[in-house]
């Protein structure tokens, strides 16, 4: 048990899966409006099992990425179960966001690329905040969705830009032989995998401010790649259209129908999924296809 | 007369300064290109595997009369890890492992040196890696000292052993497949300075 426990493969796929099926559930039962923190909750407790619990004040960017993780997984939770909603949910997750980041990547920013780097996450964490369409639990585009039904234009888009996302940053680590990011980014997107299966064929959880704050760790992975490690890390510029794949479904003109939320959810899948690839085959051609032999 | 008073007083103060001279500890610099910072690591049971650092730095100011007295400090650039594979350089140069952005040096600063036989010690001092300080010993030959017949310099040289838990500087990753306790193999050539 406990060799399968260290497989990294394990590690980054299959128990993330389960440990997120499980945290949707159990946070199902408590409150429905916190099915949705199983995402950053799963990154955490996978975070614990990888690297292990790193040193407070942690003396590095992964510790860092560690506590600054822990601290969104808190206000999620906090926020979303007071409901909080709307443009305070918005700020609150804003200057958590820049706060971690800027915390993160204070010690690598010694050149103009890494202040460029700074700089395009500090506009992704902005956008995800204000202007991606991703809503608060309860809320559709045009108000509240009715008692008892998941919200209009709820978990599913978020979701599949996260899986995304975090499968770019995940796969562009694996490529660029950092494993332990690898890993983790893996691990947010079988977590988001595993909130995608608790809402397909329907939904039935809201996104919530704790899956914004998932957005924002897939940022902040990104951003330990980006500025502490030798991988071409910059290909996940190509990743970040996917963050706008949300307004994709508005573009479309699809009925307010079971089908067409579906139809919906697929369009915004596709938008988010091919940057990642894109992202994810740069970074193959770039770093030879090769990854750390350890 | 006075010659030979003279000449007594010049050999007195020559033999005087030649014995204070070879008390007084001397200082060296590492020589890098004859010296080799060397580790090995268990790899997942089947093998051990030998790395090595290709940029150290450092000083050593060395008393042979009384080797205690002796002092060593040493600087490594940890981002010339280099184990013959580039992507597992990479690899180690990351955070997982030796987190090079963040901590570019791992230094030893000697703390204490025991004297255990004709030319052999033990060699305290603080270890210090990815921001964590620790106590670590190694058993220290000294080599040889005089005039290299290759450089023509003033030269010494020395060999140590030892043995860190990486875990302990706060280097988990992949514990326990890839091994936590790490040989440390070093050879040093230093010249005077």
């Amino acid at each position: 048990m406990s060799d399968l426990l260290h497989d990294p493969f394990i590690q980054s796929s299959l128990l993330p899966l389960a440990i997120g099926l499980l945290a949707t559930g159990v946070l199902h039962l408590l409150r429905r409006s916190l099915a949705v923190a199983a995402i950053p909750l799963t990154f955490v407790a996978v975070f614990l099992l990888v690297v292990g619990l790193p040193a407070l004040p942690p003396p590095s960017s992964m510790g860092k990425l560690f506590w600054a993780s822990a601290a969104g997984l808190v206000l999620g939770i906090v926020a979303d179960a007071l409901g909080a909603r709307g443009r305070g949910a918005a700020t609150l997750l804003a200057v958590w966001f820049a706060a971690s980041l800027l915390w993160i990547a204070l010690p690598a920013l010694d050149g103009v690329g890494p202040a460029v780097t700074l700089l395009l996450l500090l506009g992704a964490g902005g956008w995800i905040a204000f202007g991606s369409g991703f809503h608060a639990p309860g809320t559709t585009p045009s108000g509240t969705a009715p008692s008892g039904t998941a919200p209009s234009g709820g978990a599913t888009g978020p979701a599949s830009v996260l899986l995304a996302l975090a499968l770019a940053v995940g796969g562009t680590a694996l490529i660029g032989s950092s494993a332990s990011i690898a890993q983790m980014g893996l691990a947010l997107a079988a977590a988001a995998g595993a909130f995608l299966l608790w809402n397909w064929p329907a939904e039935r959880h809201g996104w919530g401010l704790s899956g914004q704050v998932a957005l924002g760790i897939a940022l902040l992975t990104a951003a330990v790649l980006a500025l502490f490690t030798d991988s071409r890390a910059v290909v996940l510029i190509l990743a970040l259209p996917a963050l706008a794949a949300g307004r994709v479904r508005r573009l479309l003109p699809l009925p307010e129908t079971g089908l067409g939320r579906a139809a919906g959810a697929a369009a915004v899948t596709i938008a988010a999924v091919v940057p990642a690839l894109a992202a994810l085959g740069a970074a193959f051609v770039l770093g030879g296809g090769e990854a750390s032999p350890y | 007369m006075k010659k030979t008073l003279f000449a007594a007083a010049l050999f007195a103060s020559a033999a005087f300064g030649a014995a204070s001279a070879s008390a007084a500890p001397v200082t060296y610099k590492l020589d890098p290109a004859h010296t080799s910072v060397v580790f090995i690591v268990n790899h997942v049971g089947f093998s051990n595997l030998f790395g090595r650092f290709d940029k150290p730095a450092g000083e050593v100011t060395f008393d042979k009369d009384a080797p205690e007295k002796s002092s060593v400090t040493v600087a490594i650039d940890t981002a010339s890890v280099d184990t013959n594979h580039e992507k597992r350089d990479q690899h180690l140069r990351s955070p997982d492992f030796f987190n090079t952005k963040e901590f570019p040096q791992m230094t030893f600063k000697s703390s204490k040196i025991e004297k255990t036989g004709d030319n052999t010690g033990k060699l305290h001092g603080d270890l210090t890696l990815l921001g964590v300080s620790k106590p670590v010993v190694l058993d220290v030959t000294f080599n040889n000292q005089g005039v290299s017949p290759a450089s023509k310099q003033e030269t010494a040289g020395f060999s140590a052993r030892g043995t860190i838990k990486r875990s302990d500087f706060g280097m988990k990753y992949g514990v326990p497949a890839i091994g936590d306790d790490i040989q440390i193999l070093i050879e040093v050539e230093a010249v005077k300075s």
